[in-house]
């Protein structure tokens, strides 16, 4: 057992170990612990996405499993191998090197040997072994094999929402084992037997209904996005004007909800709104948010498959109608694993739009040909590169900054050098976390892949420790005080992450910074707040 | 009298039994896995991606992070060759919550497969008759020839390493929670088929010409005789129903993972995600509302938005 210290106070972490017959012996709810456990999903999210529904209880004995579950179950298990050889190549090579076990931030947190990456393989491969293969229909439980029970199910229900698909396991893997693959098969296997949790399936449903995970109807966003306007007046005194659903914009811009509606979000927006209005002013740059196509996360990328498709076809459907060039997209997590790696697979992009070309510097996106989205970070690395805007960085003086590598930019993608290109032109401090904690090694927030429920919070708070504890080494060392990210999950988690670890640091996002550092032309005043009304730093002084 | 037939029967059916399991299994399980198609391209990305001109991507970044098909052919042959993913290892220290790099797992692995490969390939001489003047190199490179008979490095190395990887299952209690019989079954089986191997070289020495025949029949399909069979010692005879239980096993184990690392689309697929746009045969038609119906759902609030010029100003 190790004692971990917070500000003199401490976590326990006791790291328990067992033997591979406790392996196969499944977790029921005798054993669920408060702050690990998700409530079920609710009727009406069910009864409109069409998974089946009814009225249980985690915590008691008989989950009222359907009439049939357990045929519905490897019947879902069965197509799953033919649709998808890399769930059958990850259910048949592993050979338990035990590479990933203290890779996953879930498993050091918490010690449970369950949450080892190949322990949660384990879960759905000792159920593929009894079923699927003839060594371990003979030798059951001796060739890791075990019967699909009631409790297995319980027990899968528990482990596999206690992983955030962040793939740091799969970077060690020595065969490149994917386990948020794995979870994302098993997870679609629950939800044909209607065992999924609540939290993602509430704004996966709002979002096929109204664009968007938070539900917000086009007056809703709209109106957010004036309140946003309204704060970049008060500190800037520029009055923006947003365009929404403006047909015949060289360019449609995506960003998750979260970033006109929460906070830390809000300044990234503010940062956002600014940008397009300095380069509408000096260069005539023309694009447009949308109402329809009002979200760039994508929860269904949680869920399935079906869902994933469902959540992100609105964006291309979306910049086909308005008639834009090409795509712009925010800054977000998963949303960059969907935009990515799934989006135009899932969705045939328009023939429509055109190649994404910056109207402002010229730069052909050559990496963004066939896909027709850009991020962010690229599209301002660029502006940057080009000296197409101007920079104040003192403006950000009273930051020290450190980058938070956001697991899905990083390993589905390897966004690494952008975002660091421009903090650092926007910021005259910037220290690095420790080297086994950033790039492709980077922990996760703890709340990523459908965690950010409430009833979940000890999980978080410990699956989040890695994180913190390498800012806390920044923190000590070089007085590090904002921790920038471009992750929406990210901003949401690590303030209540920092506050459980006693860390005082703020978070805050890549385009804050830029929002702060950036000079409008229309600007008339010299700037005395950054975009969350602190005092600026005077440089004289 | 009867041993006689044993012996027979080992050296002269069993090969053939274990080969045409062996075979026939490994095509079968590949067949299996190719017979799936891969949906999404997901590799995982362990370098810079490429992007824009100015952003630096260094040869590591190219073999972690694959952009074309040559970087991704590179990315595959340090990953089985040089096992570049173990070799990120890190281990981490609870008590100071830091990660450390931690690299035995992948010396011993490495030194583990390395060895197996030579001692494999140095058994080819007994196969082909001449032998081919690169095994005799490989056999002088290995041999220590400071011992009579020359000491094989391999053999021993792959010993120790065997017995490094067997130790870290059975004392770390983490690598114990995660070992089933099967993964002690293996290692048992190689750790038999090297430790009868070394006895035989050093200790309880066969008559390698007859050993010779019955390989050289085994591969020509004229089985060695009752003599032949006779003059070899009964230690190679256990060292043989060995080799064959374990080839016959090997497509219904884990170490099936020598053909499936080809496949692995986290490894073999390239990071060009948005510049080619992969195809996923069985991609579903998209259910779900679309722009006309949300527009009947919200008309009112998507036309005072149009009314408003398409834009949202202000208020000050």
């Amino acid at each position: 057992m190790v004692e971990i210290e917070k500000n003199g106070d401490y976590v326990k972490v006791e790291q328990k170990f067992t033997s591979w017959r406790d392996l196969l012996k499944p977790v029921t709810e005798k054993d669920f612990k408060p702050g690990f456990y998700h409530y079920p999903i609710l009727k009406r999210d069910a009864e409109q996405l069409g998974i089946p529904y009814r009225d249980w209880d985690p915590l008691e004995p008989d989950w009222k499993l359907p009439e049939g579950w357990k045929e519905t179950f490897l019947n879902k298990f069965k197509e799953l191998l033919e649709k998808n050889r890399q769930f059958k190549l990850f259910m048949d090579i592993c050979v338990r090197c035990g590479a990933c076990a203290d890779k996953c931030h879930y498993y050091i947190g918490t010690g449970d040997p369950k949450n080892m990456p190949v322990a949660r393989a384990e879960l759905l491969r000792s159920i593929y072994r009894r079923y699927f293969t003839k060594v371990g229909k003979i030798f059951g439980e001796w060739a890791g094999a075990r019967e699909l029970t009631e409790d297995v199910i319980k027990e899968l229900y528990y482990y596999l929402y206690q992983c955030s698909l962040c793939r740091r396991c799969s970077a060690f893997c020595p065969y490149g084992i994917d386990t948020a693959d794995i979870v994302w098969r098993g997870r679609e296997m629950l939800q044909s037997i209607g065992t999924v949790q609540r939290f993602s399936y509430i704004s996966i449903a709002a979002c096929a209904r109204t664009g968007n995970h938070l539900g917000l109807l086009p007056g809703g966003v709209a109106g957010a996005l004036q309140s946003v306007a309204e704060d970049v007046y008060d500190i800037t005194g520029v009055e923006i004007e947003v365009p929404i659903n403006k047909k015949g914009a060289d360019i449609l811009f995506v960003a998750p909800s979260a970033d006109y509606f929460a906070t830390p979000h809000w300044y990234v927006c503010m940062g956002y709104l600014m940008l397009f209005h300095e380069l509408e002013e000096r260069y005539g740059f023309s694009y447009t948010w949308s109402t329809y196509a009002s979200e760039g996360g994508n929860f269904g990328t949680f869920a399935s498959y079906e869902l994933a498709q469902k959540l992100s076809h609105k964006i291309y459907e979306e910049a086909e109608r308005l008639g834009v060039k090409w795509i712009l997209g925010g800054e977000c997590g998963h949303m960059w694993r969907d935009k990515h790696q799934f989006m135009a697979t899932m969705n045939p992009p328009p023939k429509t739009l055109e190649d994404p070309v910056s109207p402002i510097t010229g730069t052909y996106f050559e990496n963004a040909a066939e896909a027709k989205i850009v991020h962010i970070a690229e599209f301002v690395a660029d502006l940057i590169e080009h000296k197409k805007i101007n920079l104040d960085k003192s403006r950000n003086d009273h930051w020290k900054v450190t980058f938070h590598d956001s697991c899905n930019p990083a390993r589905g993608m390897g966004l690494y050098e952008e975002p660091r290109y421009v903090i650092k032109n926007v910021c005259n401090y910037f220290y690095e976390m420790p080297e086994h904690s950033i790039r492709e090694k980077t922990y996760c927030c703890g709340s990523g892949g459908g965690l950010l429920a409430d009833e979940v919070m000890e999980l978080r708070m410990r699956g989040g420790m890695p994180r913190a504890m390498a800012l806390k080494h920044v923190h000590k060392r070089y007085g590090v005080n904002y921790l920038c990210t471009i992750c929406a999950i990210d901003k949401a988690a690590f303030p209540t992450l920092f506050e459980f670890w006693k860390l005082p640091v703020e978070v805050g996002g890549m385009m804050e910074l830029v929002g702060n550092a950036l000079i409008m032309s229309d600007e008339e005043q010299e700037r005395e707040l950054d975009l969350r009304g602190n005092p600026l730093k005077k440089s004289e002084e | 009298m009867s041993l006689v037939y044993l012996k027979l029967f080992i050296a002269d059916v069993l090969p053939y039994i274990a080969g045409a399991i062996f075979i026939v299994g490994t095509i079968n399980r590949v067949i299996n896995w190719a017979k799936s198609p891969v949906p999404l391209k997901i590799p995982t990305t362990c370098g810079q991606q490429k992007s824009l001109p100015f952003i630096r991507r260094t040869w590591e970044d190219r073999l972690d992070s694959p952009y074309t098909m040559w970087e991704t052919i590179g990315r595959m042959i340090v990953e089985v060759f040089l096992f570049r993913s173990l070799f990120r290892n890190t281990r981490y220290w609870l008590d100071k919550q830091k990660g450390v790099d931690t690299r035995w797992l992948w010396l011993f692995a490495l030194l583990f497969h390395y060895s197996m490969l030579i001692i494999l390939l140095r058994h080819l001489r007994f196969f082909a008759n001449p032998v081919p003047g690169f095994l005799s190199i490989i056999n002088a490179l290995d041999g220590q020839p400071a011992y009579v008979p020359a000491l094989y490095i391999t053999g021993i190395l792959a010993l120790v390493a065997l017995f490094w990887l067997w130790a870290r299952r059975i004392l770390c209690s983490r690598e114990r929670n995660i070992s089933y019989p099967a993964d002690h079954l293996i290692l048992a089986l190689v750790a038999g088929i090297l430790i009868t191997g070394n006895l035989m070289r050093y200790f309880f020495k066969v008559d390698l010409y007859a050993v010779k025949e019955v390989a050289l029949g085994i591969v020509s399909f004229h089985p060695a005789s009752a003599a032949v069979v006779n003059q070899i010692g009964w230690i190679f005879f256990v060292h043989l129903s060995l080799v064959c239980i374990t080839v016959a096993y090997l497509p219904f184990s884990k170490v099936m993972h020598f053909a499936g690392v080809f496949f692995s689309p986290t490894r073999n697929m390239p990071n060009d995600n948005r510049a080619h746009v992969h195809i996923n045969p069985w991609n579903p038609p998209y259910h779900g509302i679309t722009w006309q119906e949300y527009y009947e759902m919200y008309k009112d609030q998507l036309d005072e938005i149009a009314e408003n010029g398409y834009k949202v100003k202000p208020e000050v």
